[in-house]
């Protein structure tokens, strides 16, 4: 019998251990396969947008990492579960080299029919893909997905790379191991020991402590020392998800269970009890698990919102459709244009002084500096189409989309503006929600009542500390004349000193860029999730090999299925619903930071994520639940 | 004297208030149409209250697979079988788990301990299903650790003990709920002579002051001359009886020898 044919019969005999292997073999290739064809499909190259190429190279590299752990970590379980078959080779007298041999012909050919396999369905589910990276993005041109040969080839390439992690991990079993140590794997589990009272109680306090510290932390981390904020946020994230996994549980777990006496019930003894056998080994998957699930779901979520808020984003920096700021002449011009090409518009003139002003010291959550200020007033703004209304006689209300956004908070409220050369202070009285004329001007926009517009005007008009502009501002009336109005706009001739900017292309390079962003986002974040809803199912399949006797045992006792299930149902809860849970938490805080960059409400969009993401969660949840029936009805036959 | 229990039982199917079990033609098949092989051929059993029965026999006559049929682990093919007035042949699924939960004990040979409990909570496993009291569940645990001399290890864990206190644990979780019987299953097959001797001495005894009903399959015949009774076994078949009556331990165990001597099997490697 030759090699061949050992490693096939074995395959065969196996097929049981090899199928979880090879179903995240193919897995794997099945998404890298596509994500591979996308970045080379013509579609998306014709876009010819540097960003799109950089992300995808940025996420292609992204991903032969999470491909790259996921096999390696199923292979280890693999290899685990198999480890007394490999005992058993060199036990009847093989030698290491030849049951090396063996593996690597095993490991060869389940690479071979991962790749075939998973590269056809690939090429059969990468049109889906593709058609929904287009719909993201705004592009309504129905194309065919081609056949990549550039796609396959670095598919190929990439995964011989990581069967070759996965070989070399195969010839360190074999090597490395005692035989000893072989027959005894399946069985490993550390003993829970009594934590030391007094020591584990304070870091079980600190583990929530310290995540408590970063929630609050990350609520107010937007003033000067962002960085340094940020970094803590983190840090105290992190080590508190750690210390909770791996003291603060095992405690808690350890006072449920001393106080019960030894009168556990069934339920905690098939929960709490082999919960604590094994935390030691799981706290360190549980906390990585649960670290980059909450950092995907915030990158889908923070990703999801900005395509979802780029209208609204752009309507709050442009109010008008498009601008001219002391350029009459073009006005009437491209005026005299639409009317040609019977596009409906509203033009308004807004008159503004242009100045300098400083806001008063602990107005802002950071100190502020000089701002370049337009005062206009509500009366023209209304007629000119913008709904807004000075707050009072003698106060205003100030708008911005800059970064100075982020530090308006309506507690200070009012703070007063000192503008150049007056001596009495504008009281501003609310922060206003977006722009009151286009972001192009770039100015902070400060607006007041028509009365307090002109005495404003004679005062630094007198003085010469104000410069008066006029914006002519247009507004499309269908919707349908957007684009040939924006493209009018964008001719040559009507070139200023600042590149021109107006809502519809900002809008469609937004939508464009963010939904390549959330594309990409989503995939990984589904990459991810799948590879580690993956790996807890395989950890609680192998956990369910090894409590097979316990089952078998409490089934002769005579506990029903049912009853038993119970028990393990509680332990899921545990495994899936906790990691779950604090990520959501996590990502809940992280999403909440987040919105300080946005002009708009992204909760909803977030929450949807969110709400996705459990559901996927779940349904891991209930795979694993449904393969632990599947282990305890067959304890008893 | 056994035939006229025999012939009680052929006449008198009705439950007897003194018998604990009574099993009439149980016959059990393993293999499908084809290849059936039949491994238990008509056995008829009764079992008195506070006997403590052995059950002998050469490798592959049927003891485990007997010892299953009548512990309601697995089904007979055919014939009727009552513990303590239940007919056991005709209980659903789910009613014989119940029924094994509340009345019945098993103590394995290897153990079956759940390693991820102690000691007390793996004896206190059969009534964790919170219907018995507590109060009651301790100090029916405290007075069983002591009979068996494990009170000392409540808080240790499987793996932290030897292999004759894990038995003695497995023993004391059999006797926990109280059972109307106790089965076994080469209890002392994985344990030394020395170990074996104590545990058998501490089950005769339980036997005798708690007057618990038990049935052991055993290889060993100093194990089974612990017993009152021994049932030999051969071919599927009940082979002969042995009663310990007033005889000394010696004697019986003697006794056991030769029929052991005459049915064959695994006498010599037991010497
Ligand atoms: N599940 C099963 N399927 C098929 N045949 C079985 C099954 N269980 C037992 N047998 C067969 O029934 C016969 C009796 O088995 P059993 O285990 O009852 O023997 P035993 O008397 O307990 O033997 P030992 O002393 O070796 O434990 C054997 O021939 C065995 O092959
Ligand atoms: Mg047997």
């Amino acid at each position: 019998m030759t090699l061949f044919d050992l490693a096939i019969r074995s395959m065969r005999k196996n097929i049981k251990h090899y199928y979880l292997y090879f179903f995240a073999l193919i897995l794997s290739v099945v998404l890298y396969f596509v994500f591979a064809t996308l970045q080379y499909d013509q579609a998306i190259v014709e876009q010819g947008n540097k960003m799109i190429s950089s992300a995808f190279l940025a996420a292609g590299i992204l991903l032969i990492f999470i491909a790259g752990i996921f096999i390696v970590y199923a292979n280890s379980i693999f290899l685990k579960r198999r480890s007394r078959e490999i005992g058993l080779y060199q036990l009847i007298g093989l030698k290491k080299r030849t049951v090396a041999r063996l593996l690597i012909v095993e490991n060869t050919l389940l690479g071979i029919g991962a790749l075939i396999v998973g590269i056809v369905i690939g090429m059969l589910v990468s049109r889906v893909f593709l058609l929904l990276l287009l719909k993201l993005i705004g592009f309504e041109t129905t194309i065919s997905v081609s056949f990549s040969i550039e796609a396959v080839l670095q598919t190929i390439a990439v995964f011989i790379g990581i069967f070759a992690l996965t070989t070399i991990q195969m010839i360190r079993t074999v090597y490395r191991n005692t035989l000893l140590s072989l027959f005894n794997t399946e069985k490993a589990g550390e003993h829970p020991k009594k934590p030391k009272t007094s020591s584990a109680a304070v870091l079980a306090v600190a583990g929530i402590l310290l995540i408590g510290f970063g929630y609050w932390l990350s609520e107010r981390m937007f003033d000067a020392n962002f960085f340094l904020n940020i970094s803590g946020v983190l840090i105290s994230t992190i080590a508190g998800t750690y210390l909770t996994f791996r003291v603060t549980l095992s405690w808690l777990l350890y006072k449920i269970r001393s106080r019960k006496e030894g009168h556990l019930g069934l339920n905690n003894s098939l929960s709490i009890a082999p919960l604590m056998h094994r935390l030691k080994g799981n706290a360190n998957s549980l906390t990585i698990i649960t670290i980059l699930s909450a950092m995907t779901l915030s990158m889908i979520a923070g990703a999801y919102s900005f395509y979802y808020s780029t209208e609204q984003e752009a309507q709050a920096k442009m109010p008008f459709d498009f601008i001219f700021e002391n350029e009459e002449a073009f006005a009437s011009e491209i005026s005299a244009e639409m009317k040609e090409k019977g596009i409906d518009f509203q033009q308004g003139i807004v008159e503004i002084l242009v100045t300098e002003g400083q806001l008063e010291e602990g107005a802002l959550a950071v100190p502020s500096d000089p701002l370049y200020i337009a005062v206009a007033s509500d009366e023209q703004l209304q007629k000119a189409g913008i709904e807004i209304e000075a707050p009072g006689t003698n106060s205003a209300s100030l708008h911005s989309t800059s970064s100075l956004s982020m530090f308006m908070d309506n507690e200070r409220l009012p703070v007063d503006l000192y503008l150049q050369d007056v001596k009495e202070p504008i009281e501003i009285e609310a922060f206003g929600e977006g722009n009151v004329i286009n972001w192009e001007t770039f100015y902070t926009q400060v607006v007041v009542n028509p009365k307090k517009y002109e005495q404003l005007k004679t005062d630094l008009a007198a003085k010469g500390s104000a410069e008066i502009r006029r914006i002519d501002g247009f507004h499309i009336l269908n919707d349908e004349d957007l684009e040939e109005a924006s493209a009018l706009y964008h001719q040559p001739k009507y070139n200023g000193k600042n590149p021109r900017q107006d809502y519809y292309s900002t809008v469609k390079e937004g939508m464009e860029s963010n939904g390549l962003m959330i594309f990409i986002a989503g995939f990984l974040g589904l990459v991810f999730l799948v590879s580690t809803g993956s790996i807890l199912y395989f950890k609680q399949m192998t956990e369910a090999e090894q409590e097979k006797q316990s089952y078998s045992t409490l089934r002769q006792l005579g506990f029903s299925v049912n009853e038993i299930m119970q028990g393990i149902i509680r332990k899921q809860i545990f495994v899936f619903g906790l990691p779950l849970v604090i990520s959501l938490v996590h990502s809940f805080f992280a999403l909440k930071a987040l919105s300080y960059f946005f002009q708009t409400n992204i909760m909803v969009s977030a929450a949807t994520v969110m709400i996705l993401f459990a559901i996927i969660y779940l349904l891991f949840a209930f795979l694993t639940v449904g393969y632990y029936r599947k282990t305890v009805k067959m304890a008893l036959r | 004297m056994f035939t006229k229990i025999k012939d009680a039982i052929k006449t008198n199917k009705k439950t007897d208030t003194q018998s604990v079990l009574q099993a009439y033609n149980v016959r059990k098949s393993f293999g499908s149409k084809g290849n059936v092989q039949q491994v238990l051929k008509g056995i008829d059993l009764r079992v008195e209250k506070g006997e403590f029965v052995g059950i002998m026999g050469p490798s592959g006559a049927g003891k485990t697979t007997l010892l299953n049929v009548l512990a309601t682990i697995d089904r007979a093919t055919e014939g009727t079988i009552t513990i303590s007035g239940s007919d056991i042949s005709k209980m659903k699924d789910a009613q014989l788990s119940a029924f094994r939960r509340d009345r019945l004990g098993f103590i394995f040979q290897d153990y079956n301990l759940l390693d991820t409990l102690t000691v007390k909570e793996n004896i206190l496993l059969p009534v964790s299903l919170g219907k018995v009291r507590k109060k009651l569940a301790e100090a029916e645990f405290r007075s069983i650790a002591d009979i068996l001399g494990i009170t000392e290890l409540a808080n240790k864990y499987p793996h932290e003990i030897s292999g004759g206190q894990k038995q003695r644990t497995s023993a004391a979780r059999a006797l926990i709920n109280q059972p109307s019987m106790v089965f076994a299953d080469e209890p002392t097959g994985a344990l030394d002579s020395k170990a074996a001797s104590s545990l058998l001495g501490t089950l005769a005894d339980v036997n005798e002051k708690r007057e618990v009903t038990i049935m052991m399959v055993t290889h060993d015949p100093l194990a089974s001359s612990y017993c009152s009774r021994v049932v030999f076994l051969k071919d599927g078949n009940i082979y002969s009886e042995l009663y310990k009556g007033n005889k000394t331990r010696q004697a019986f165990f003697q006794e056991i020898l030769n029929v052991q001597a005459v049915l064959g099997g695994d006498s010599v490697d037991a010497l």
